[in-house]
């Protein structure tokens, strides 16, 4: 989950070029990985991906600050 | 006496030592600890030979050291550059190389991104705030806070030197450098102050970037009444449930935003299960509020004072409309008056006043207006309209490019920019005023119209968000304008989108628009 994840973020949402790959633990909020569009289309790649339901009051910083957070709180719905 | 924008900070310490002068987050500075710490980067950058009129480039996310890096500068007695960080390395370096910035304050986070610029740039002959690295010169901003102000001399600042530069994004051809000085940010500061009554018990949210004008509301108002500045992070400007949760933990009391960023909170932020009771302001500018959204809004938060703030970055800010009541219709709201020390004419294409109630183009003379665009004396000029009123005595108005109209009750209405108003097969159309028609249509939440170069002929394609709860197909829409608009304006397609490009500042992107139109 973890590798498909960053792959996903790494070839087809991020801004620029990550260089040295993005690391579990990396801000993509604060650090302009991914921009509000990009996050959005992140969202809907989970949903579909992990057939999982993101409800509006989950999408939360805590929730998809990292690609860590992310996959903790994917686990926590399937 | 207040002169100059380091006495707000001077000041604020004296009267307010103790009390929070900014937060982010969890981290806090207090206007004591703020003027020390500036002071020290001040003093840094002057043993660096950082000398009036030189400009320094702030490289930073929203973070806390925005601010002692935006008083630090100052202290210094130059200007500062903002530079967004999330913007393409290209910008970055044509911001360096067009103002021609040699120091850059930044946050460790951002060493990656110095590091390929450096190797850039020549000229850029230091870096402050992160640890030392090959190939240049840098400080950490722990040993930037052990530098001793023994010996500190201030630099001695009028109220006619250069403070800070502000990029436009360049969505219309190469960014230019809009040079704001002393005097004219300060004049906005006071008045913001006062028109607001912000007092020192105030927590005002700043929401804006750094390169964004509506920052200076942020860094430079709430400081000057002793109010505690709150910077919103960049990752709650993601997640509206998350801002909402920050607003009211924070207890905010004014709010300051581009209309979107309200918008989002009230459609997806849970607003209505939460206290909001502290807020006394809401403040907006930067584009116009679809007037059923803020009805709806203002009936969220009815005990707010809303504030509809208009005013290119050029002037700052130089109009505002105050709503106490819900507007009744769906009318676009007016950009009221001009505020304090601001007079305006509304010209012709001949600069000719118009008749009252005419449409023409805005200009406006004020106490906040800029003092040109760096290295650009042509465009300068090209942007003034200068009147002589006696002899050998100019008044110099700024061509805001904005089509205006007086109302009956003397009140003025935005009704596009000129270089919105386009020609289609021969045709005059208002891209405006298709928005406009569109976002009438009940479900809808923004829209926004681009002439895309499809094939051979140009096309007006139409691009709508929509509330997630209506079922809005593009049948309805086609059929709604084709009962509102001349046919000449009808848009060739209309797209339901999930979201649109933005610029770094919430506008729509509407040069990445036409790529995601385009097949």
């Amino acid at each position: 989950m973890e590798e498909s994840i960053i792959k996903h973020i790494e070839q087809e949402l991020a801004n620029e070029e990550i260089e040295d790959g993005l690391e579990l633990t990396d801000d993509l909020l604060g650090s302009g990985i991914l921009d509000s569009l990009g996050m959005m289309k992140l969202i809907s790649f989970i949903e579909e991906a992990y057939s999982i339901q993101v409800a509006p009051e989950e999408m939360v910083i805590e929730n998809f600050m990292t690609v860590e957070s992310i996959c903790k709180y994917i686990n926590s719905k399937v | 006496m207040i002169y100059n924008l380091v006495q707000i900070c001077q000041n604020s310490a004296k009267e307010f030592g103790h009390n929070d002068a900014f937060r982010y987050l969890n981290e806090v500075i207090s206007f004591n600890d703020l003027d020390v710490k500036s002071s020290q980067l001040a003093k840094h950058l002057y043993n660096l030979g950082i000398k009036k009129g030189d400009r320094v480039g702030i490289l930073m996310p929203r973070c806390l050291e925005t601010a002692i890096a935006v008083y630090g500068i100052l202290k210094s007695g130059a200007a500062y550059v903002p530079i967004d960080p999330f913007s393409p390395l290209e910008r970055a370096k044509f911001l360096i190389e067009d103002c021609g910035i040699k120091h850059v304050i930044t946050i460790p986070q951002q060493i990656k991104k110095i590091k390929k610029l450096t190797l850039k740039n020549k000229n850029l002959t230091s870096i402050v705030g992160i640890s030392n690295e090959e190939g240049f010169k840098s400080i950490t901003w722990e040993d930037v806070f052990k530098i001793s102000l023994k010996n500190y001399v201030p630099a001695n600042i009028l109220g006619e030197d250069l403070s800070y530069i502000l990029y436009t994004s360049g969505s219309t051809g190469t960014p230019k450098g809009i040079m704001h000085t002393h005097n004219s940010a300060l004049a906005f500061a006071e008045l913001v102050v006062d028109l607001y009554d912000f007092k020192p018990t105030d927590k005002v949210a700043n929401v804006a970037p750094l390169h964004f004008d509506p920052s200076i509301l942020g860094y430079f108002s709430a400081p000057l009444a002793g109010a505690t500045t709150v910077i919103v992070s960049d990752g709650h400007l993601k997640f509206p449930v998350s801002l909402a949760e920050l607003m009211e933990k924070e207890q905010l009391t004014i709010w300051f935003s581009v209309p979107l960023v309200l918008v989002q909170l009230m459609l997806n932020g849970g607003i209505k299960n939460r206290d909001f009771s502290s807020l006394r302001w809401v403040l907006f500018s930067g584009e116009v509020f679809p007037t059923k959204q803020l009805r709806a809004l203002m009936k969220i938060w009815p005990h707010a004072i809303y504030s509809n703030i208009y005013g290119p970055t050029e002037l700052n800010q130089c109009t505002n409309y105050n709503l106490y009541e819900p507007p009744i219709g769906d009318d676009t709201i007016p950009i009221g008056t001009t505020w304090g020390n601001t007079e305006f004419k509304i010209l012709d294409e001949n600069d000719n006043e118009v008749k009252e109630g005419e449409v023409g183009l805005l200009v406006i003379r004020s106490a906040t207006m800029m003092q040109g665009y760096w290295n650009n004396i042509a465009l300068t000029e090209k942007s003034m309209y200068n009147l002589e009123v006696a002899p050998g005595f100019m008044h110099v108005y700024y061509r805001t490019g904005d089509l205006v109209k007086l109302n009956n009750k003397g009140e003025l209405l935005f009704l596009g920019r000129k270089d919105r108003q386009i020609k289609l097969r021969g045709f005059r159309i208002e891209i405006d005023e298709i928005e406009n028609i569109l976002l009438k249509f009940k479900g809808v939440v923004e829209a926004a119209v681009v002439l895309a170069d499809l094939k051979e002929e140009k096309e007006l394609i139409a691009t709508v968000l929509t509330d997630k709860n209506s079922k809005i197909s593009t049948k309805d829409l086609e059929k709604h304008c084709n009962n509102e608009l001349p046919v000449y304006a009808l848009p060739s397609k209309i797209l339901i989108l999930d979201a649109f490009p933005r610029t770094s500042t919430g506008k729509i992107n509407r040069k990445e628009m036409e790529k995601i139109i385009k097949p």
